[in-house]
């Protein structure tokens, strides 16, 4: 780092690079959650299924976030784990409606929290429960019941109620995440 | 394999995605189907209710772990299945449910269509006897007479009417008459089991064709938009589950299982069945895997057989058979058949090996792999105490297989690393093949004159006397020759025989030749006496080495007649190498 991009960030002019995994199960609303995260004339307007995974930037107040945002779908989920190693926080999406699949959902959890890359460091977790919405959908405190997230003791977590489609409830998750990126890297 | 061991590893294979005791619901595999009936990626489960066998039957929906609709139906299903009938965009499949002699096709889950099955030939004496008692000639009592003799004489059966009416109590007869008397009579079968077949297309998305297996006997193949009979089958007894496999307009097989205990396969060419496989027991299952079936029957076994019916192995159960159904995964290329026991467990087996073993808590009654809701691999099991499960297979299950069959060991298959064949040995290969009558002829050849010219050289080493045997029938005379010593003096000793029978030798000499600038001798040319025949007569005589460089040549000896320049015989002599010095 020169002495320019140092004075730079004393100053608060250049932000600090942070990458971020987004993973959870296909259909939970990864990919929308990061396009609401953009700024509003970067965002598209149709959301596929991604394909392997995508490369997002998007900047917060202090930081600036580089996203894989990561394909949920069956055959793609062995992908993830070639990502941990450079993931300094993860956002884990969960579909609070689907009843079913939460299984599966925490299947994949564990499988990441005892990951060798991810198992010893203490990076935050941020979760979603997503898709408020729908009507038969359960609130956050009954998914972080069904997923066991008091287990988690080595890492800080945060889980928020979220509504993709509407934006609502993701800038709070966000903020936290800075926040403990913040306390960790002083 | 203790059972602690089982528990934990079907752990690691199976997640319990849902569980619910009370369902209240009661059916059997052949009226549970996976299908997507929103046209939104997410499949529905849907069930045919048996109720508790009289009434409260049922056509219900799940989505997820939510009965999400609920429709009545009219007579106990025995069948359900859902199939694509048109090409309409977006493509929602359809749910045929059959009961009795109807099939009850639902589009939307609204009633769309209703399919009755022929009716069957009516007896002639039976419709005669009906007549005349609506016209009130004959009393309900001459009527039962009457139609127990139709019905011992003759050879087409009583209508279910008939023998409803057999049945009935002296005091209900006249009420059935008056009731029923109006009505033509009719003969009508039911349907026993249906499936569903593509109609030209293998793809997923394809239209498919419904068949029926009736009591009657037949198999019908009905056409999706139509629902006319495109094809008629025949069958020595009436089917009970079969299986649907290929195209209509291309190529199919039906499997059926029937009620007499053989299993038929019925081909597209013939309306007979073209192959026959005779079972020891009833079926009770019947499940395809590939291009082999495999069969659970009465007798607590599971019997793999190939697509022409003969056998290849078979498997016993601990507990008899309650239900079997496929699971294929083909994003893995796993396919397995699922066995529901009575004992409470679902047991996977890959071939004839078992590979999983589900513990539930009641017996299962239904069982359905497939896509459910967005997840590939979940298992939906349905219970007699009416419960429903779903089991949702893990992404990184796998199953190893476990032989426990005595055979060869695993290494034993291991294969070599045997390295490719070349381009140039297959090129021989081929040229040997072609050739093989040519190149023998040019061997044998090549060896005919490498015989002749081995000959040739004997023959030559012979008459010149080159070798240390004389062959000449005047002279016959054999020798050989020893060196002794270390060097730089060596003794040199030949061994000289007259071979012949009675005739002494006269007149020899020795002769050696050797390098002098190596060798000395003292003797290089002696004569030899008279030689007797038999004794062997040693001649000696010393060398001395005088070269000091380590060296060692060839010393000829001849043996010599007198007036003769020929030798008799020559002998060479491979010097040791001197290991001394010579004195000087």
């Amino acid at each position: 780092m020169g002495l320019f991009d140092k004075l730079a960030g004393w100053l608060g002019l250049k932000k600090k690079e942070v990458n971020v995994l987004c993973l959870g199960l296909d259909n939970s609303g990864k990919t929308t959650i990061i396009n609401q995260l953009k700024p509003s004339n970067a965002q598209t307007q149709d959301i596929v299924p991604t394909i392997g995974f995508n490369i997002e930037k998007f900047k917060t107040s202090s930081l600036s976030f580089t996203v894989f945002d990561m394909s949920g779908q069956g055959r793609y989920r062995n992908l993830w784990e070639h990502y941990y190693k450079e993931g300094q926080a993860i956002i884990f999406v969960i579909d609070s409606a689907d009843k079913l699949r939460m299984v599966v959902a925490k299947e994949e959890l564990d499988t990441l929290l005892n990951h060798p890359d991810v198992k010893h460091r203490r990076i935050p977790i941020l979760f979603f429960a997503n898709k408020m919405d729908v009507r038969e959908a359960l609130s956050s405190v009954k998914v972080s019941q069904l997923l066991c997230l008091e287990n988690i003791k080595d890492k800080p977590w945060h889980i928020c109620a979220s509504d993709a489609l509407r934006g609502e409830g993701l800038q709070e998750g966000v903020d936290w995440l800075q926040d403990q990126i913040r306390t960790l890297r002083t | 394999m203790s059972s602690s061991a089982d528990v934990s590893g079907e752990a690691s294979k199976w997640l319990d995605a849902h569980y619910d005791p009370v369902a209240n619901l009661y059916t059997f595999t052949s009226c549970v189907d996976l299908a997507d009936l929103g046209g939104d990626g997410e499949n529905k489960l849907v069930i045919g209710d048996l109720g508790d066998g009289s009434c409260g039957m049922k056509l219900k929906v799940y989505r997820g772990t939510a009965l999400v609709s609920e429709s009545t139906l009219l007579d106990l299903p025995t069948g359900l299945v859902s199939f694509l009938m048109d090409l309409h965009e977006p493509r929602i499949p359809a749910v045929a449910v059959a009961s009795g002699p109807f099939i009850y096709v639902y589009k939307n889950l609204r009633p769309y269509f209703k399919f009755t099955l022929p009716g069957l030939e009516v007896n002639a004496l039976e419709q005669d006897v009906w007549r005349q008692a609506r016209e009130g000639q004959i009393d309900p009592l001459a009527l039962k007479e009457l139609l127990e003799g139709v019905r011992d004489t003759a050879d087409v059966p009583l209508s279910a009417r008939s023998l409803r009416y057999l049945a009935l109590e002296r005091e209900d007869m006249q009420e059935f008459v008056s009731l029923h008397k109006a009505q033509p009579v009719r003969r009508q079968t039911v349907i026993t089991c249906i499936g569903t077949l593509r109609k030209s297309t293998a793809d997923e998305d394809g239209v498919s064709c419904l068949v029926i297996g009736a009591e009657s006997s037949d198999v019908y193949i009905l056409d999706p938009e139509a629902f006319t009979i495109l094809s008629k089958l025949s069958l020595p007894s009436a089917p009970t589950m079969m299986d649907v496999t290929g195209q209509f307009d291309v190529e199919f097989r039906i499997t059926v299982a029937c009620r007499n205990g053989n299993i038929y396969i019925l081909r597209r060419e013939s309306t007979k069945p073209k192959y026959c496989i005779e079972l020891s027991s009833h079926p009770v299952g019947l499940v395809r895997v590939g291009k082999n079936v495999v069969v659970g029957c009465a007798e607590e076994q599971l019997q793999g057989f190939t697509q022409k019916g003969k056998k290849l192995w078979t498997a016993s159960l601990p507990a008899p058979i309650t239900t079997m159904a496929a699971m294929d995964l083909p994003t893995r290329g796993f396919q397995a058949v699922l066995v529901g026991l009575a004992n409470c467990e679902v047991h996977l087996y890959r071939e004839k090996n078992l590979v999983s073993v589900i513990k539930t808590p009641d017996v299962v009654t239904g069982l359905r792999f497939g896509r459910y809701g967005r997840e590939d691999g979940a298992l939906v099991m349905t219970t007699k105490g009416g419960g429903l499960a779903v089991k949702i297979l893990k992404r990184t299950a796998t199953f190893d297989e476990r032989d426990g069959a005595p055979g060869p060991p695993p290494a034993q298959s291991v294969r070599l690393n045997v390295p490719k064949k070349t381009k140039l040995y297959v090129d021989q290969t081929l040229r040997e093949r072609e050739h093989a009558a040519a190149m023998h002829r040019a061997f044998q050849m090549d060896l005919s004159r490498v015989r002749l010219a081995a000959a040739k050289a004997y023959v030559k080493a012979l008459e010149a006397g080159l070798t240390p045997v004389s062959a000449r029938p005047s002279v016959p005379l054999k020798m050989n020759a020893v060196v002794q010593g270390l060097g730089p003096a060596f003794k040199l000793t030949l061994n000289v025989q007259n071979t012949a029978a009675c005739r002494p030798i006269l007149n020899l000499t020795v002769s050696f030749l050797y390098d002098v600038g190596l060798y000395s001798m003292r003797t290089p040319y002696f004569r030899i006496p008279l030689l007797v025949p038999g004794p062997v007569y040693p001649f000696e005589t010393l060398v001395e080495c005088t070269s000091d460089k380590g060296i060692s040549d060839v010393i000829k000896v001849f043996v010599l007649h007198d007036g003769k320049t020929a030798p008799l015989l020559t002998a060479h002599i491979n010097m040791p190498v001197s290991e001394g010095l010579a004195l000087t």
